[in-house]
């Protein structure tokens, strides 16, 4: 093609200006000095098994970033976020790491939902010295040679079932059926039932680990139903409790059901009727809702419908970004070594970034307070307590009707 | 036990009942095309979908939203054949199959972007199954065992007794001699594509109405439709009802001595075995469809 004047095609020009046009359209602050973004990445699932969550918890930390940019973000950096969908598949999860790391840059990944996914992931981000915070359950993660890497706020394993023990054995439940689709945490979960029941004096009548993506559990719910159980605690997600259920129903069981929020939400009594859900427990590590913290996502999101995932993905971000203010290393290090330091007691009860962000100017030492609990670690980055909420479903509504201390 | 037993051997009969349609599908459309079409998954999911949008959206009643589900899908797995599958006519079955695997893709996210990733039900209350000696069946498993019994028959008199059965018999032998004897070949591809797609859309809104609609139902299910078409013989549409059988029993039979994690080991170790020891089929005949 031949030159003009200036040297420029005509194309070459339009180039020139389209790129500037874009540039100026997208509302990038155009600073002379401006220094470096800090990058994170976040990997919720957004699809797969995870998908109800997903959405909400990466909007979670969308809004939460959007007020810190706008409030002059961390001593004058401003935070840009990369998105990744999980899909709740370990694969899928690792490609995007890969993206999130090695292209994007990123210093820290957030919101990793399946244990198997936080697990996939965890080696690619401590082997790169990238920060992991997740809401995964299961105990390997505890166990992780991750030079500290891994973080999560969601409560292992350990303290779970624990909470769902005392619950059983406060209702008076003898005869408990435990089934739990197969997960790196279905195992330890139900040990540790098994033996906190039976030491007293209950009994886990039957324990099945089921497969995922089947198209029904009639077999599986036969030989369940076959030990009499009067109880069924079962650690399922959505799309198989939702075909559990109705099969349970149509089997004529009429005992009760006690799970988590992942494997009962509304979604899944909308869908199995509210006859089927009836009289259903729901026993999940819950928000703190009395918390200012809480009060500010409410705020943030604008819906008072907040599920205790996305109130754990408010507390990442709020988390990783308080540690890099406090510490001012601004790469995955330096969230690993100051998180505590922000986190944990002594220090002044702060819920937001910005409420931090002034005492930490200050000179002064804070102790976030999350959305989801207290947000105190111990030495393996995993949460100390947590509240639990129990709910039960009641005409096709779930009814919050306790609370138990983690 | 006794009691259980039954139990097992009748969810294994409704399983069977449930994979016969779209082993046939398989078998008819392997028959004629020669390879293994892997968006029969995705035509379950549509048919679950399809079926939804009438049911719940329309608010139709179950009888006629299964019989637009079939019509349409069948329409579905024309559309499909005329797109993806004609200009590729001459190719070798593996870039057919791989093919199919792309179009299965693309048909299920289109379901996802279409109805979301949430699960759905059909505007059907759920009942308590009814109960003898012991053993259990839910109504809508027996009406969903008895139209997939006659769907089976149905197919095995049309392909037999029908011209276009007979047609699609010849094309499936040999189709050089079959267009030399005046048969349209692309006229019995396009019906075979229609009656396959509408017999598997059929099975899909039974998985729906049996369990619950969602992107991946169709996913679940083609690993047990392949080992039930390849245990009949691939290719035999009258010995894939007896694949499909033979798998719903073994995965659900298993269940007594197997931890049910090793459901899925099932429909793979068949397919193993019987490519070993019986690449012809279990039921070993030659005679195709």
């Amino acid at each position: 093609m031949e030159k003009n004047d200036k040297g420029l095609t005509r194309r070459e020009s339009l180039k020139v200006f389209g790129a500037g046009a874009g540039f100026l359209a997208m509302g990038f602050p155009i600073k002379l000095n401006a220094q470096e973004p800090i990058r994170l990445g976040t990997l919720c699932p957004l699809t797969g098994a995870g998908g109800p969550y997903g959405p909400q918890m990466q909007e979670a930390i969308s809004r939460v970033v959007k007020e810190m940019n706008d409030s002059g973000g961390i001593h004058g950096r401003q935070i840009q976020l990369f998105h990744e969908d999980s899909q709740t598949n370990p694969e899928a999860a690792v490609r995007a790491t890969h993206k999130l790391i090695e292209i994007n840059k990123v210093i820290a990944i957030m919101g990793t939902w399946a244990s198997a996914v936080t697990l996939a992931i965890a080696p690619i981000c401590y082997n790169n010295k990238v920060f992991d915070i997740s809401v995964s359950g299961a105990d390997a993660i505890s166990d992780l040679q991750d030079d500290d890497y891994i973080f999560r706020t969601q409560p292992n394993t350990f303290v779970q079932s624990g909470v769902y023990g005392q619950f059983a054995l406060e209702k008076g439940w003898k005869k408990i059926a435990y089934i739990a689709i197969q997960t790196p945490y279905a195992k330890t979960f139900g040990d540790t039932f098994k033996k906190k029941v039976e030491a007293a004096g209950a009994k886990v009548v039957e324990y099945l680990i089921y497969e995922a993506n089947k198209p029904s559990y009639r077999s599986e719910l036969t030989k369940v139903l076959g030990s009499n159980p009067e109880h069924i605690v079962i650690m399922g997600y959505s799309p198989d409790s939702i075909v559990i259920f109705k099969e349970l129903f149509k089997m004529g069981y009429k005992g009760g059901v006690v799970g988590p929020g992942f494997a009962i939400n509304q979604k899944v009594v909308d869908n199995v009727g509210a006859e089927v859900a009836e009289g259903i427990y729901i026993l999940d590590p819950g928000t703190d809702p009395q918390s200012p913290a809480y009060k500010n996502l409410v705020r943030l999101l604008g819906t008072t419908d907040i599920n205790s995932y996305a109130a754990q993905t408010y507390d990442h971000i709020n988390l990783i970004a308080l540690s890099l203010a406090e510490g001012k290393v601004y790469f995955g290090t330096g969230i690993r070594d100051h998180l505590r330091t922000i986190s944990n007691p002594p220090g002044i009860e702060v819920g937001s970034f910005q409420e931090g962000m002034k005492f930490l100017k200050e000179g002064k030492k804070i102790n976030y307070q999350g959305a989801s609990g207290a947000c105190d670690f111990d030495g393996k980055g995993d949460i100390l307590s947590r509240p639990f909420i129990f709910s039960q479903v009641k005409s096709g509504k779930m009814v919050t009707i306790g609370w138990i201390k983690g | 036990m006794g009691d259980q037993f039954l139990q097992y051997v009748l969810n294994g009969i409704l399983s069977g009942g449930i994979l016969a349609l779209p082993a046939i599908a398989f078998s008819l459309l392997y028959g004629i095309l020669r390879f293994p079409n892997f968006a029969i998954g995705t035509y379950i999911t549509a048919g679950g979908f399809i079926a939804y949008a009438a049911n719940v959206t329309l608010g139709l009643p179950i009888p006629l939203a299964f019989l637009l589900t079939m019509v349409l899908c069948g329409f579905l797995g024309v559309g499909v054949d005329q797109l993806a599958f004609r200009p590729m006519r001459e190719r070798r079955p593996l870039t057919l199959a791989i093919v199919s695997i792309g179009v299965s893709f693309i048909l299920e996210n289109m379901a996802r972007f279409i109805w979301g990733n949430d699960l759905r039900s059909y505007n059907l209350p759920v009942q308590r199954g009814m109960e003898w000696g012991g053993v259990r069946i839910g109504k809508e498993q027996l009406i969903i065992l008895l139209v997939s019994l006659i769907f089976m028959v149905w197919v095995q008199l049309l392909l037999k007794y029908s011209r276009l059965g007979k047609s699609m018999r010849a094309v499936a032998d040999n189709p050089m001699l079959a267009s030399v004897k005046g048969i349209d070949s692309e006229g019995i591809i396009f019906r075979t594509s229609y009656l396959g797609a509408a017999l598997t859309g059929a099975a899909g809104i039974m998985v729906g109405i049996d369990t619950a609609i969602d992107p991946l139902m169709g996913f679940k299910l083609i690993l047990s439709i392949f080992a039930a078409a390849i245990l009949g013989g691939i290719g035999s549409a009258t010995t894939a009802v007896g694949g499909a059988f033979f798998v719903g029993f073994a995965e659900e039979v298993s269940m007594i001595w197997l931890p049910a994690t090793y459901k899925s080991a099932i429909g793979f170790g068949m397919i193993v075995l019987v490519l070993l020891f019986r690449p012809a089929g279990l039921f070993r005949r030659t005679q195709v469809i």
